[in-house]
């Protein structure tokens, strides 16, 4: 008897178990059409560009398989590598100026607000405002206001006495890429400074009064105890930056044109990529190639983004 | 829940293979090409067949309902949906619709290699054999085959670069339009000495530079002769005479306005249809886009430069586009009838008279008395314009490996010998003299 109640028991819990994973399945289901989204958006797109890589191709055709020729091709055949290398250079100083004009300013910016000060809304409100516009329109209005002729900034700089520092600024290979990263710091000062805030309003107020009492300074506090326990949300806005910084692409667009002017000056690795790929007609030869690249973008950025986090995670546990 | 999702996985693996099996390399001349012309497609008769039609001209739309709503009249059965896209999009779009086989029946061609490529990927019907085609110049039809020297696209109109003046500042100064090299240096010292700027250029988009130099350039190179020897491999890009023609373009640049590489062709119009600058260096396609801007503005056209005094002013021309029918179209016939149209002298004199443009097709007469002078002008004497006729090839095309290298002049990170340099380099990847 005791033996029947036990076995009817754990019937009763498996079969129970079974309606619970039943439920489970189910909304698993619900998951099928984001899913399916993600993977005709998302994962089809990574892997024919994977696949069309190793191909060659005859003008909008598909013809041989070629292996990892158009790879080859892209790292050692001129003018590909130079375009290649020149394009991954100013990738590189896109992203240090990020940090240095994006994330350094928007944390001294996150700081301020985060102090007892007033107005505080307002000051998040008018940084954040630019992230409204799309790039797209950001970039046409600065286009307008970095003009040579007629453009709003030479015109104040030659109105207050500093006709010396009026420029071409998107004209020059001296300023283009420059003033380009500072419009896009600018676009994305906002998202910088409330991610920042969100990580410095979760420290405990009641540290900063125990540091107080021991006698530590404002800098001590601030380098010893801000910013390692800010460094959650200073690693989240590295890595999108460092993301942001590589497959940055509209706002040079919309700023120099596909060419990335003035020869090149401005050109990255993403609006080489889109020349290359769609640049001509038919797309020509230059459809195995484009798709190389974005191969190489693909696993640039995913295999960077992955030491970074690997490295922050234990810059973490170190603390 | 690991099963269900292995069985999400393999659903999803099987709709990517499934995608992958209808990609590209299976649709030109396969499939798509296959119910281009099949019987089920054809429409029963009396009912209504729309084409879809492709343009990169959206400036163009009021003028395209007026001469569709012509060819509608003659043929009420087929409905022309006429579908402009952003011109610097225009590739793209086409690009995918192609590939994609389906949407798009007549598409917009850029000439030369443009439809070349495309023609030989097999995405287009040849067009032969339609009513009108063979009317067409030669030379003009050489901008729509494939390389099987099948014609693929109704040649549209005939573009030539020009200098635009204004002959009101011009007479003003007490000056005349110049007409060779020496000429035009003169003019534009004597213009700058008055606080006017000689020459609206714009660079920040480098394809106006080699329109530029195409003006200008032409009586350095020595027009025709030197092409001809450039195609048959007896000259190349580094000669003497080339790299002159790029020495007149940096010698040209005091007079382009302050930082002109910074600026939009949009910005040198407005200097010169506002009068600050005397001349603009342009397609004659602009025209019209001047006569909107200021109707009063005075506006007269200089064709290239003479070699020397009293010798010929050739003006450079090109064909700048064609109409073609898609393979994929589920109408070739009704696509058939609108190329007729096309290629028809009704179509090429609404075309020239509604957008001050010279029509490709024979026996048109430009109403517009600037227009009716570039006609004039071209059956003078008439030098292709050299980058895009012949070296609109190569990844990036040696077209804009000259602009691009140009505009490095310009910026101060390439000499004259380099930019030469680099074009034959560019050239010399894909170029093949003809024998």
């Amino acid at each position: 008897m005791p033996v029947m109640e036990k076995s009817s028991e754990v019937q009763r819990k498996t079969s129970g178990s079974r309606r619970g994973s039943w439920k489970k399945h189910l909304v698993h289901l619900f998951l099928l059409p984001a899913l399916l989204f993600y993977v005709w958006f998302q994962v089809y797109p990574i892997f024919s560009a994977f696949l069309n890589s190793f191909f060659s191709w005859d003008g909008l055709r598909r013809s041989s398989f070629i292996g990892l020729e158009n790879f080859v091709r892209l790292f050692t055949e001129s003018p590909y590598k130079e375009f290649f290398f020149r394009g991954l250079g100013h990738n590189v100083i896109f992203f240090i100026g990020i940090v240095l004009s994006k994330l350094v300013v928007a944390f001294i910016l996150a700081l301020f607000i985060n102090s007892k000060i007033r107005g505080k809304e307002f000051f998040k409100m008018v940084i954040f405002m630019p992230k409204l516009l799309s790039v797209i329109v950001v970039g046409f209005l600065f286009s307008l206001i970095l003009n040579p002729t007629y453009g709003a900034l030479n015109t104040f700089l030659k109105f207050i006495g500093l006709e010396e520092w009026a420029r071409p600024w998107l004209g020059s290979p001296d300023t283009a890429l420059y003033t380009v990263i500072l419009v896009n710091s600018w676009y994305g000062l906002g998202f910088a400074v409330l991610i920042f805030l969100a990580g410095l309003q979760a420290i405990p107020a009641e540290i900063y009064d125990a540091a107080k009492i021991d006698g530590a300074s404002g800098l001590t506090m601030l380098w010893r105890m801000t910013v390692p326990l800010a460094m959650p949300s200073i690693m989240v806005m590295t890595i999108l930056s460092f993301i942001g910084a590589f497959e940055t692409f509209e706002l040079i667009f919309a700023m120099q044109g596909s060419q990335a002017g003035p020869y090149y000056s401005t050109d990255v690795l993403a609006t080489y990529f889109y020349r290359l790929a769609f640049g001509t007609v038919a797309g020509g030869e230059s459809i195995g190639l484009g798709s190389a690249l974005a191969v190489v973008l693909f696993l640039m950025i995913s295999s960077a983004t992955a030491i970074l986090l690997f490295f922050f995670r234990r810059k973490e546990y170190e603390q | 829940m690991r099963r269900v999702g292995i069985w999400l996985i393999a659903v999803a693996l099987l709709s990517v293979l499934a995608a992958c099996s209808g990609s590209p390399s299976s649709a030109p001349g396969g499939s798509t090409a296959g119910t281009a012309q099949t019987p089920s497609a054809e429409p029963a008769k009396g009912e209504t067949v729309e084409l879809v039609m492709y343009s990169w001209r959206p400036e163009d739309k009021e003028a395209y309902a007026k001469f569709i709503a012509a060819f509608e009249q003659l043929h009420p059965n087929i409905k022309v949906s006429f579908k402009p896209f952003k011109s610097t999009e225009y590739n793209t779009i086409l690009s995918n619709s192609l590939t994609a086989g389906s949407g798009v029946d007549i598409v917009q061609l850029r000439p030369y290699s443009g439809t070349t490529s495309i023609a030989d990927a097999g995405y287009l019907l040849p067009l032969d054999d339609v009513k009108g085609v063979q009317d067409i110049p030669k030379a003009y039809l050489d901008a729509a085959r494939g390389s099987d020297q099948k014609v693929y696209g109704v040649p549209l109109s005939i573009n030539s670069a020009v200098i635009f003046y204004n002959p009101k500042l011009f007479a003003d100064n007490g000056l005349q339009p110049p007409r060779t090299w020496d000429e035009l240096l003169q003019v534009c010292k004597a213009l700058q000495a008055k606080g006017i700027v000689p020459i609206a250029q714009a660079g920040k988009a480098a394809y106006l530079l080699s329109i530029t130099h195409s003006v200008i350039g032409t009586s350095a190179y020595g027009g025709n002769e030197y092409v001809e020897k450039l195609l048959s491999g007896e000259a190349t890009l580094t000669d003497a005479f080339f790299k002159e023609s790029i020495r007149r373009m940096q010698e040209l640049a005091p007079f382009f306005p302050p930082d002109f590489i910074a600026i939009d062709d949009k910005d040198a119009q407005v200097l010169f249809s506002t009068g600050k600058a005397a001349m603009y260096i342009n397609g004659s396609y602009r025209l019209e886009t001047f006569e909107k801007q200021n109707p009063d503005l005075p506006i007269d056209i200089l064709p290239g430069l003479a070699k020397e005094q009293g010798g010929d002013t050739p003006i450079i021309n090109w064909v700048d586009g064609a109409y073609g029918i898609a393979k994929a179209t589920k109408h070739p016939d009704e696509a058939k009838a609108f190329m007729e149209f096309l290629a028809s002298r009704e179509f090429g004199q609404m075309f020239s008279d509604d957008l001050s443009r010279l029509s490709a097709i024979t026996g048109v007469t430009p109403k517009h008395p600037l227009v009716q002078k570039v006609a004039q002008l071209s059956d003078k004497s008439m030098v292709p314009f050299l980058m895009l006729v012949h070296f609109g090839e190569g990844t990036p095309t040696t077209k804009t490996t000259f602009e691009d290298s140009l505009q490095g002049m310009y910026i101060g990170k390439l000499t004259v010998d380099k930019v030469a340099e680099d074009t034959q380099a560019s050239a010399g990847k894909w170029f093949k003299p003809k024998k």
